[in-house]
């Protein structure tokens, strides 16, 4: 009986596509590792985030509240990708090909980019403040 | 023996082969369009004939009238989509299609180029310009592209990262690239090219940005510079002394150039607009009249020299940013253009001395209250937002009046059809950082106010108001008029719709999936009138849900990446 799930021998293809998958998983335990906002919280590096974003000209996209123009709306929870700080930091850092929207990280420094995600959560838990009274 | 039968199969074979061949050069001859190369009369004489439009404009009056009449109020019940296509991308579809002998050539957002049977909606070849993935950070307002330029045997596209692209007419295949600025300084292009004797016309994007921008001609064959126009005078030329007195003003005044200018062959002139001077909304440093921003440039077509300008708007500190395009127009006599622009006036102006003629209101105008004879509009100062003082309810917003959409112009009934919007603003500005290849407004805060959109229909001769349809939403979309009678505009909301042209009576609808921010067109293929029109959400939206916004409806609308082709239903 022919099975699918036995290969006569590894080949070089498949060593490799197994090597593939194991530094993707190290590369992913790693990444979730160092992606945790270390301004959780820090109202000053919240403000500190806001003349970042404005000074790298976010605003041109997004408008200077992070309210959405060009771009859409940082402060709502209405995204393709659920918004945590992990999905955000990265999107500041590598962009989103086949949108308008360019890589950052070879401007800005991880810290910086840290204290932008943390204004834009800040923005948006101000937003829902209102509704959890 | 065998050599005899095997040598009569083959001569059989190749007689069957030969048969085959003829059989499917005749199937295919007449499958696929006749490309004949777009020569010089051609693009000359574009308004004397009816089945192509081959320049965005139509023609080089910039008419965007098609004489064709097949579709008309009496029958336009049947006017139904005859085919789809699919753009490949999101983002602003701020294209206008091209139509010669039989195959549209369409471009789309993040540079993409197609060449289409127009009457099958099958593609023929496409082309993908390779674009650099940060070239978003150097664009304020998407990545869009306003259509392609046919001249012989060549297509001409400009792309987001500033290059002009000549593809070969029958295979899209590239011919030649020629970079003219560096996107990471936010020199960009949207622009859809205009070809006039044998040069290639374009011009930069990029005045939210400290830039010095200008039009450029390049030789069609070759892609080399034939002549270059800044839209900033150098030191020491004249307007020079009307920057303040910050010499680098004169290095990143910006005054763009991202819409098609017009071309008259009797003066052998290019009427070019130019836009904003940077930053948009802070003049502190700038006083003086910014020249020659905010105006239309009346260039030599073989040497780029400026014989005269107007302008419309001397030291904007409003973002009225006066690019619109520029309708050649006789009437009765007097050979003028017309320009609708964003400060809310519709000009009248001479063409062969750039005199003023007439500004008369497209929308709500109170930032200005009236004219000097000269034509330069007297400034009311409770709207000349400060550092300290908030300008409120400042008519017409940003984006005017009329925004960059084209309209349109019947030579038959001599009027004029405006897409515009009835929306206000309250500004106050700042002092920005100006640094290359970022965006410098000089904004401390701006609020659009609710408000709604309007087509507008004028007399061309006396720029008085025929009349004005309301709709929800500002009309985003270019104008096209027809010898049917007819005018056709879109909505954000993506409906395409058609008008009488005497009494602005609605008489069509069709949804076509996603807002309408290109341009439509019409064409004809063996007798029978078609109308395309591009349809994708996009470009600069900030003016609909910022502070408010003027149409806080269009949050987040659905993009989109289309073009739809209409024809009379066949019974």
């Amino acid at each position: 009986m022919k099975s699918f799930f036995r290969s006569p021998a590894p080949t070089i293809a498949g060593v490799a596509f197994g090597c593939a998958l194991l530094l993707s998983a190290l590369d992913l335990a790693v990444g979730q590792e160092e992606l945790k906002n270390p301004f959780d919280g820090d109202v000053t590096a919240a403000a500190e985030g806001k003349k970042l974003f404005l000074k790298m000209g976010c605003y041109a996209c997004h408008g200077h509240e992070a309210e959405g123009a060009v771009g859409p709306d940082l402060t709502d929870d209405e995204w393709i990708y659920k918004p945590t700080d992990a999905m955000i930091f990265n999107t500041i850092n590598r962009g989103r090909p086949g949108t308008v929207m360019a890589p950052f990280g070879d401007q800005l420094k991880p810290e910086e980019i840290w204290k932008i995600v943390e204004w834009l959560r800040w923005k948006n838990r101000q937003r829902k403040a209102p509704e959890s009274k | 023996m065998q050599a005899r039968p095997r040598h009569s199969s083959v001569r059989h074979s190749s007689v069957s082969t030969l048969i085959a061949t003829l059989i499917a050069l005749v199937f295919f001859s007449a499958a696929l369009p006749l490309r004949a190369e777009v020569t010089d009369d051609m693009l000359l004489n574009a308004s004397k004939e009816s089945d192509n439009w081959r320049m965005v404009g139509r023609d080089y009056a910039g008419s965007r009238f098609s004489p064709l009449k097949q579709v008309n109020s009496k029958n336009i019940k049947r006017l139904v989509p005859k085919w789809t296509f699919s753009l490949g991308t999101l983002d602003a579809q701020n294209t206008t299609p091209l139509v010669s002998d039989g195959v549209m050539y369409v471009t789309a957002a993040h540079g993409r180029t197609y060449a289409v049977d127009a009457k099958t909606g099958t593609m023929i070849w496409q082309y993908a310009h390779q674009l650099p993935e940060d070239v978003g950070k150097a664009m304020c307002c998407d990545i869009g592209n306003r259509g392609a330029a046919l001249y012989k045997d060549k297509v001409f596209v400009s792309t987001p990262d500033a290059h002009v692209v000549a593809l070969d007419m029958k295979t899209g295949k590239k011919v030649w690239d020629v970079g003219l600025g560096d996107y990471k300084l936010s020199y960009t292009m949207t622009v859809a090219p205009l070809v006039v004797k044998g040069k290639v016309v374009v011009g930069l994007s990029g005045a939210e940005y400290p830039t010095r921008l200008f039009i450029e001609a390049l030789d069609a064959e070759t892609g080399k510079q034939a002549w270059r126009r800044y839209t900033i005078p150098a030191p020491g030329e004249p307007g020079s002394d009307t920057w303040g007195n910050d010499p680098d003003n004169l290095k990143y005044g910006g005054a763009s150039a991202w819409i098609t200018g017009s071309y008259d062959p009797q003066t052998n002139l290019i009427y070019w607009g130019t836009g904003n001077p940077n930053p948009d909304w802070d003049g502190v440093g700038r006083e003086g009249d910014n020249l020659y921003s905010n105006s239309t440039l009346a260039l030599n077509a073989d040497t780029g020299e400026m014989q005269f300008y107007f302008q419309y708007t001397p030291f904007d500190v409003w973002d009225f940013d006066g690019v619109n395009e520029n309708i050649l127009a006789d009437l009765d006599g007097e050979k003028v253009w017309l320009h609708g622009d964003r400060n809310g006036f519709l000009y009248k102006i001479d063409r062969t001395n750039g005199k003023f003629k007439y500004g008369k209101e497209i929308s709500k105008v109170n930032w200005a209250t009236g004219f000097t004879p000269e034509g330069r509009p007297i400034v009311n100062q409770e709207k000349v937002p400060t550092y300290t003082y908030e300008a409120k309810d400042i008519c017409p917003a940003s984006e005017g009046g009329k925004w960059w959409n084209p309209m349109s112009y019947s030579p038959e009934k001599k009027m004029v059809f405006v897409p515009s919007r009835e929306i206000c603003t309250d500004i106050k500005s700042a002092k920005g950082e100006r640094a290359e290849g970022k965006p410098h407004w000089g904004i401390g805060s701006i609020k659009w106010n609710k408000g709604h959109g309007q087509l507008v229909a004028f007399d061309a001769k006396t720029g008085n108001k025929k009349w004005t349809v309301n709709a929800p939403s500002p009309f985003m979309s270019g104008v096209l008029t027809t010898g049917g009678g007819l005018v056709f505009a879109g909505t954000p909301e993506g409906e395409f719709k058609a008008y009488d042209q005497d009494t602005g009576k609605e008489l069509w609808s069709y949804q076509t999936g996603s807002g309408i921010v290109g341009s439509p067109m019409s064409f004809s293929i063996g007798g029978k009138q078609y109308i395309a029109v591009p349809s994708g959400f996009g470009g600069w939206t900030g003016w609909a849900t910022i502070g408010g916004g003027g149409a806080p409806h269009l949050k987040d609308s659905r993009k989109g990446g289309y073009v739809t082709v209409f024809g009379l239903f066949d019974e």
